[in-house]
């Protein structure tokens, strides 16, 4: 079995009276891509959110890369980067200046942050735009410079919470490409969408969660196996019979 | 530290792409100073003209006119008769001097001579002032005349030549031009460089309290940006996030009070080389304590309106108590409570350099609690950014 990269216990995280997240359990091998699928309100951001150090578990453990997070938060904080599912961009700036400004957050010096800024600007085809204000960007274009920025300083481990909502199907597949790309370079990444193909494409396991639980954990093959045959099921009908078909606004 | 510095720069950046905030934060000083130039700055000067028909054209009405015109502030207009005429009738102008012909003739001659005001209804306060210097020159005029006249009547028959009485009693006048034997000294008490003196300490302080509402939205500003999270996540600690933001709003607060201080020593000549820069070190020092109180409410706030709101009630606090553009009596209650605010020590500091002529030496007490100030609003800032939801 593969190395476990990231390992979280038994998480527990209350808002109030809300239980957001209810005691989630699972692991991500190092190279993996590791999706985290749900309706809205499932608990997945907040789970990204207490793996990625913002929040603080009520209870639990996590460990990434063998620094468990109570203790080596910072240590932590250098293998990961982070996609959020809202733009988290300074529109002020140009995407060079963002993705400069956030690589040295992440602890590179001016000429890699450039160098790095430059490379994953050409890889998201943003290159003749890299000096363009943010402000000025198209939707899918911003949407692609989210994703660069949390590939800035080289981590180990990215978070990718909803990556392509919302955008056009040529920045959606570009993006789309770019992550396969970076499982082929080996990355271990956790990712969520509310898009099922994508999941089915990308990942090698998927947890489905639902009120705050993981209620199946499984490989897109063996989850579809489940409800029939591998070959004709999609995912969204193994989305959809495990999580009902009400609306969750 | 070097993460905090990109944290300070990049919000300097920022603050320099926004054209809004950049022009009304370097702009607003500016009228500032133009409104307290307007208001105190400059000197009451004299401006008029006197319109002049001279009939002589001769030797002295020439010379008459010279000195006349090199009067400061007053310019001399030739007209002609008809000219002169017209513009009385129309109360273009209401007073003209004329010279008549003949009146350098009779002056060679040594006859009496004589100049003729002409003016319509009431002159001017102005008209009057111009009537009272072609006076002065007239009368400069009349003394040489006496002094002559004396000089050569004493000489006759000693053998001196007319032109070297001339030539040596003109030296006599000018020498007594130069150095004359009653001087008039001119004292200024009170005027303009006292209002200075007395308000720019308030305005300088006020431009400083800004930074509590500028720094006070720094965090939640970012929060709203998405980008507060994003930071978390890196190796950004919440201790270099916020000496960052602490950096920038320091430099922001003083930036603004430079303009102020700048144009004041450009303009108003308030200050020595020295006590300049001693205002400046009051001036960061103060924006240091000023910017760490906004933080305290930058980590208390959810969102901008709060953060401002909070900001101006605390600025707003700030300038009534402390003694920003009225003096606080000692001993009373209100003085009391200016005791509360940072102002109250940075008037008193910035006072003591501005209008008093102190040093730093002298301001030891009042830095040393705004200092002070500093210390505490980060560490409280700080403290309470960690334990509030969303920190770190």
């Amino acid at each position: 079995m593969a190395e476990a990269f990231l390992v979280a216990e038994d998480l527990y995280k209350s808002f109030n009276e809300f239980k957001a997240v209810n005691g989630v359990s699972f692991t991500i091998s190092k190279g993996e891509i590791f999706g985290l699928l749900g309706p809205n309100g499932a608990g997945k951001t907040t789970t990204i959110r207490m793996l990625s150090t913002v929040l603080e578990p009520d209870s639990g453990q996590i460990t990434i890369g063998g620094y468990t997070i109570r203790q080596n938060a910072e240590a932590i904080r250098g293998l990961i980067g982070v996609c959020p599912q809202d733009l988290a961009l300074y529109e002020e700036l140009s995407a060079l200046e963002n993705m400069v400004f956030f690589g040295r957050m992440a602890g590179l010096n001016g000429r890699d942050a450039h160098a790095q800024a430059m490379a994953h600007l050409k890889l998201m085809g943003l290159e003749d735009r890299a000096r363009g204000k943010v402000a000025k960007y198209s939707g899918g274009m911003k949407r692609r410079i989210n994703l660069a920025i949390a590939l800035m300083g080289s981590p180990q481990l990215v978070f990718l919470d909803e990556p392509t909502v919302g955008i056009d199907p040529q920045s959606r597949n570009n993006i789309f490409e770019t992550i396969s790309g970076l499982r082929d370079d080996g990355m271990t990444i956790l990712y969520t969408t509310h898009y099922m193909e994508e999941a089915d494409r990308l990942c090698d396991r998927i947890a489905i969660m639902d009120g705050g639980q993981i209620i199946r954990m499984d490989t897109p093959y063996q989850l579809k196996g489940e409800i029939g045959s591998p070959e004709q099921v999609t995912l969204e009908d193994v989305f959809l019979k495990l999580t009902g078909r009400s609306l969750r606004d | 530290m070097k993460r905090a510095l990109y944290i300070a720069l990049n919000e300097v950046r920022l603050y320099l792409r926004d054209k809004g905030d950049l022009a009304f934060s370097l702009l607003l000083p500016i009228i500032t100073f133009a409104l307290l130039y307007g208001a105190f700055g400059g000197q009451m000067t004299f401006e008029g003209t006197a319109y002049v028909v001279d009939e002589d054209k001769g030797y002295y009405a020439s010379v008459f006119l010279e000195k006349l015109d090199g009067i400061d502030g007053l310019d001399v207009e030739l007209l002609t008769p008809a000219e002169a005429d017209t513009k009385l009738d129309r109360s273009d102008i209401q007073l003209v001097l004329y010279i008549p012909g003949g009146f350098s003739e009779a002056l060679a001659l040594g006859d009496r001579a004589q100049l003729n005001f002409r003016q319509r209804g009431n002159t001017s306060q102005w008209d009057q002032v111009v009537a009272s210097m072609v006076r002065g020159v007239a009368e400069d005029i009349n003394q040489e005349f006496q002094v002559r006249g004396q000089v050569s009547v004493s000489l006759q028959g000693q053998g001196v030549s007319q032109e070297r009485i001339e030539v040596t009693v003109q030296k006599f006048l000018e020498q007594e031009r130069e150095d004359p034997v009653v001087r008039v000294r001119e004292e200024t008490l009170g005027g303009s460089p006292d209002f200075v003196n007395q308000y720019l300490p308030g305005i300088v302080t006020m431009y400083v309290v800004f930074a509590i509402t500028l720094s006070a939205r720094v965090i939640v500003e970012e929060r709203r940006k998405g980008t507060l999270e994003r930071l978390l996540t890196t190796r950004l600690s919440g201790g270099q996030l916020f000496l960052g933001k602490f950096f920038a709003s320091i430099s922001r607060g003083f930036v603004q009070t430079f303009i102020l201080l700048a144009l004041s020593y450009m303009v108003f000549q308030l200050f020595t080389p020295l006590s300049f820069i001693e205002c400046l070190v009051i001036a960061i020092i103060f924006a240091a304590a000023a910017g760490a109180l906004g933080l305290i409410i930058a980590s208390i706030a959810r969102s901008e309106e709060g953060a401002s709101w909070i900001a101006v009630v605390f600025s707003v606090l700030t300038f009534m108590f402390g003694g920003t553009f009225f003096e606080i009596a000692e001993g009373t209650t209100l003085y009391t409570i200016s005791r509360l605010s940072i102002n109250s020590y940075a008037n008193k500091a910035f006072d003591t350099i501005i209008a008093q002529g102190g040093s730093l030496a002298d301001v030891g007490t009042e830095l040393g609690i705004l200092a002070g100030v500093m210390v505490v609003g980060l560490l409280v800032s700080r403290l309470i950014f960690r334990v509030m939801p969303g920190g770190k």
